[in-house]
């Protein structure tokens, strides 16, 4: 949707040049035959507009040249002039709508309706700007623009489009053919309808005809087909269509940059930079485009690994620490798939993390939901690297294997599949892999589950693409894993495969629940529903009284009552047994139990805290440390290897990992253990390498021992264990 | 105490034919200064207390003078008795703990009651005869104490790069750590010198903002000649870290005991010849071929570890 036509009301008019024609000509018009495809006469249009004697009339001249400086400027000038003029404000807005500055749009909106408050194309520019970022107010604007102008034709094209998105096809064909009523040309609104048949895998050809016909060079409607395609995850196929856009417009730099970004999120990162440098180079820097380039700027920055089935990407500085960790976790993870699914993927799965946060937010720039984490692109995996966050914010392994499942499920259902089932099986996998890795309950969404708020399943996939409050993307993820839970338990894990075969073939929820499940969706909903709140007993209803209990709680361990800690305490775990974030109950009841020097206890409630899926480094290495004093070493090597998929860049969390398995003689967990250590550059590099050649020594590996042993004394020459290793190595050949 | 790390290799070879003057003794004065908030008091006086301890049980020949909480009369009288108590060949080291302040000429250690400038805390530093000296400021903004503390034999060690970074500072947390972690000895030589416990804290500090993904709102540097700015590396072409690396804070072995030992004074003599030998192998291993780097290594190492043997037999 570049341009809000609509310019019907306005009614200023200029004299044309002797050359042209006698007559006056308005900006709509030089829009009209642009829409038209009649390039040459839009734009002796708007030169004509950009000489009038109006600054309001010069911006529109001037925006439809593509000086867009100018148009700004003039614009400016006429606001001047007119201050009372919600319409110059409007199409202001527009303008800076277009050209990437929503804050300043926005703001020229809402003064518009100041001066206007029935102004219904400053509501469509609210709906725009709201649009953009996924915002469910965009669709409390569009109602209001339909409800002041009810024949605003952009209004209803925009809410062809969000219907769409909310995966809504029924009203998405409705709000575009109520469109194409008011003007047969509505190009968007046919190209909505291109957009569903396609989605739905029926040829949108007749509708491209219907374009071609009013306008061959209308590159927006592939453009607009290419945006519902990647929200579907068909990747690809976006791709194919952006190409399409850019074949009919090659000056559409939007449906260009977008080509580029989703060549790179592909992994087609030669042509994404073409692709991207060409719309750079005309003047077309979105916020997409110049991260995306930046993006590209620091490959340098990173390693890539090859091993056969899959590809690595890591940032150098971490590539040799993280390497074998994550290699685990993928063939772990393909391994599991492969056999579990019943098919293996056609090429190599790609997977990259990054050490900066905001690489990563790059790749995820223009997509619904959290995307916080991880997100995949067809076999391409990006993610957060574990160092691009707090240790403890997030378990890295775990997002992994999640990200990992979509892989498997797009591939298999050919990227049709609906958004609360690849995400809900990503979650159930998630505790599949192991029962302590996922994300627990958080209380927004015991909140939410309280007060009621779960969609309907049918309804699902609006909450991870347009939420209503702040917290819905969040409760969504747990529903539709829980719902994955539950037909697992009820049915079996085949009814999880069978339904997403269903969704392969293009089946609805609606029919996948009836047909797979044997019953309605309304049936399904109150019978999860049920399961779920018996599943979590009085949690819900509990929160306000745990969260009370919980202040006291920390103000008594603050205080240092331990006595009151340790007899209130395991009320206020059972009142929210699943509440392992900042401050919670298994922490101060520890911490009170060492305090009364009761280490055995304080080692059990850590230990709740570890399978309730605490993931606080720290505490997990305290945990560590009560084990090792309790004298169960194999415990404590446990735990610190739990935080290998948590946060693994503490070396020394290696070193005593390393040293603890040496001892058990798990000489390969030893050797990577220490091995890490190395990686991480310790500046105590005679400890580090001193350490690896004793793990290699012990597990027989001579020659790697005496290297390591070498790298030790290089460092440190009097360093004496390495000097008798050193003798041992020589003296007994 | 030799050098820390292979990257000094060019230094080292020069660093080994200075005569390192044995030490009698060394004076240690750590000062905690005023601390403002209780959260910053507990801090400080912690770890004031934490060195006073392990200092005071580092030997006889280490005189401790620990200020908490302190004024400018009781650090001027502490100063003041170093002044007339160590010789010149006794070592000298002064640590300052607390907050300060740069107004963009001035830098002031804050003390309860006045504070002391840069300028006032040089001249009473001046007065203690002590050839070898050291200053450990680990306040906000120390970087601006840098330049008028600086001479001469005397080592100057800053929490931040200049007087403009001025957020409170983890740097001391770790300085301290430093001397009581084994791992700060690099070269295992049994003792921490300065630049081991510089190097620690520097990389731990570092390793904390980025765990807290926060930005690095303090970056050491020290500064070792007396004539140039402060670096935050050692420096080849101007020496800068070769006092800091011959500065031994503190022993943490017995290594002592051999050398006072006539019977094993000639293994010693060829245990320090052996790690010349290894020293200069290293400074010329880019203009070996690895196997011959390897082979000749390998070869002094063994031959070190079995003069270690027999020292310590």
């Amino acid at each position: 949707m570049k341009r809000a036509l609509a310019l019907a009301a306005l009614c200023a008019a200029i004299v044309l040049p002797a050359a042209q024609a006698a007559r006056s000509t308005t900006p709509d018009e030089c829009e009209k035959l642009r829409l038209h495809g009649q390039s040459a006469q839009a734009q002796s249009c708007y030169e004509s507009v950009a000489r009038s004697s109006s600054a309001y009339l010069r911006a529109e001249g001037d925006w439809g040249l593509h000086l867009y400086e100018q148009a700004n400027n003039e614009f400016r000038a006429a606001v001047a002039q007119n201050d009372s003029s919600a319409l110059y404000r409007v199409r202001w807005g527009m303008l800076l709508h277009e050209r990437f500055n929503n804050t300043d749009a926005e703001q020229l909106f809402k003064e518009a309706l100041q001066r206007d408050p029935k102004d219904a194309q400053a509501y469509l520019g609210l709906a725009l700007v709201s649009a953009d970022g996924f915002d469910s107010k965009a669709l409390q604007w569009t109602a209001k623009a339909l409800e002041l102008d009810p024949k605003l034709v952009a209004a209803h094209e925009l809410a062809a489009n969000l219907a769409l998105e909310d995966s809504d096809p029924a009203d998405a064909i409705q709000q575009a053919d109520q469109a194409l009523a008011l003007a047969s040309d509505a190009l968007d609104a046919m190209a909505i309808h291109a957009a569903v048949e396609l989605l739905a895998d029926r040829s949108p050809d007749a509708w491209f005809a219907k374009i071609s016909a009013v306008n061959p060079h209308y590159g927006e409607a592939y453009a607009i087909v290419a945006h519902h395609l990647v929200l579907n995850y068909r990747y690809d196929d976006a791709i194919a269509y952006y190409r399409k856009a850019v074949e009919a417009d090659p000056q559409l730099w939007s449906a260009r940059s977008q080509l580029g970004v989703n060549l790179m999120r592909l992994g087609e990162d030669d042509e994404a930079s073409k692709q991207l440098m060409m719309c750079y180079d005309n003047g077309y820097r979105d916020a997409a485009t110049v991260n995306s380039l930046r993006l590209l700027d620091s490959e340098k920055n990173y390693d890539v690994f090859h091993d056969g089935d899959a590809i690595l990407k890591l940032n150098k500085s971490e590539a040799d620490l993280l390497r074998p960790y994550f290699d685990d976790i993928i063939q772990r993870a393909m391994a599991t798939y492969n056999k579990k699914y019943q098919m293996t993927l056609p090429g190599p799965v790609q997977v990259e993390a990054y050490s900066d946060h905001e690489d990563f937010a790059v790749r995820t720039l223009g997509m619904p939901g959290l995307g916080a984490l991880g997100v995949t692109f067809g076999l391409v995996v990006v993610m957060d690297s574990p160092s691009a966050r707090k240790p403890g914010d997030f378990n890295w392994a775990s997002t992994l294997w999640h990200e990992m499942s979509h892989v498997y499920i797009l591939t298999a259902t050919n990227h049709r599949v609906p958004r609360w089932f690849t995400e809900g099986l990503a979650v159930h996998e998630e505790t599949q892999a192991d029962p302590e890795w996922g994300d627990p309950i958080t209380p927004d969404i015991v909140v939410a589950l309280r007060d009621k708020k779960l969609l309907p399943v049918t309804q699902l996939d609006r909450g991870f693409v347009r939420p209503d409050y702040d917290a819905q993307v969040v409760v969504s993820y747990y529903q539709a894993g829980k719902i994955c839970d539950y037909i697992q338990s009820r049915w079996g894990n085949q009814k999880l495969l069978d339904m997403v075969h269903s969704f392969a073939h293009r089946t609805t929820t609606a029919d996948v629940i009836q047909q797979d499940l044997g019953m309605s969706p309304e049936e399904f909903d109150k019978e999860f529903q049920a399961w779920l709140y018996q599943s979590l007993g009085a949690v819900p209803q509990n929160f306000d009284k745990w969260h009370d209990a919980l202040k006291q709680l920390a103000a008594d361990s603050e205080a240092r009552n331990y006595d009151a800690v340790l007899k209130e305490g395991p009320e206020v775990v059972q009142l929210y047994p699943q509440y392992i974030y900042d401050a919670n109950a298994y922490e101060f009841i520890a911490e009170a139990d060492v305090a009364k020097g009761n280490k055995t206890a304080a080692a059990a409630e850590l230990t709740d805290y570890e399978h309730q899926a605490g993931r606080d480094p720290d505490t997990l290495k305290e945990l560590a440390s009560l084990e090792q004093d309790l004298n169960e070493p194999q415990k404590a090597a446990a735990t610190l290897n739990r935080i290998n998929w948590i946060y693994p860049m503490d070396a020394e969390v290696h070193r005593q990992l390393g040293a603890l398995w040496l001892s058990q003689h798990n000489y390969a967990g030893a050797v990577r253990e220490f091995n890490a250590v190395v990686d991480m550059h310790p500046l105590d590099k005679a400890s580090a390498e001193y350490d690896l050649a004793e793990a290699y020594y012990d597990s027989g590996q001579r020659d790697k021992a005496e290297n390591c042993v070498l790298a030790s004394l290089e460092a440190a020459p009097d360093f004496q264990p390495a000097q008798k290793l050193l003798l041992q190595l020589h003296g007994s050949q | 105490m030799k050098l820390v790390q292979a990257r000094f290799a060019a230094i080292l070879v020069a660093a080994l034919l200075i005569a390192v003057p044995a030490r009698a003794g060394i004076y240690y004065v750590t000062v905690s200064g005023l601390a403002g908030e209780s959260d910053y008091a507990q801090e400080f006086t912690q770890l004031a207390n934490d060195l006073d301890k392990l200092l005071k049980s580092t030997g006889p020949d280490a005189h401790v003078y620990t200020l908490i909480n302190a004024t400018r009369a009781q650090l001027t009288q502490t100063l003041t008795r170093v002044d007339s108590q160590a010789k010149p060949d006794d070592d000298f080291v002064l640590i300052l703990i607390g907050h300060g302040t740069f107004d963009g000429y001035q830098y002031k250690f804050n003390l309860v009651g006045p504070d002391i400038t840069a300028q006032d805390l040089a001249k009473l530093c001046d007065q203690i005869p002590s050839k070898r000296q050291l200053i450990v400021n680990t306040t906000e903004a120390s970087g601006g104490s840098v330049m008028a503390l600086e001479r001469r034999g005397r080592a100057v060690i800053a929490a931040t790069k200049d007087g403009n970074e001025k957020n409170a500072t983890v740097f001391a947390r770790y300085f301290v750590q430093a001397l009581h972690d084994p791992q700060a000895d690099l070269d295992k030589n049994n003792a921490i010198s300065a630049m081991e416990a510089f190097e620690y804290a520097q990389r731990h500090t570092a390793d904390f903002y980025d765990s807290q993904k926060r930005l690095a709102t303090e970056h050491a540097v020290f500064e070792d000649t007396g004539e140039h700015d402060p670096t935050r590396t050692p420096e080849t072409d101007t020496g800068e870290g070769l006092f800091l690396s011959n500065f031994t804070l503190i022993h943490i072995g017995a290594t002592q005991q051999a050398y006072n030992d006539p019977a094993k004074r000639a293994l010693l003599a060829q245990k320090e010849d052996l790690e010349r030998k290894i020293d200069t192998l290293k400074y010329h291993k880019a203009a070996m071929s690895q196997d011959e780097y390897k082979e000749q290594l390998t070869q002094a190492l063994l031959e070190l570890a079995k003069v270690q043997e027999q020292l310590n037999k």
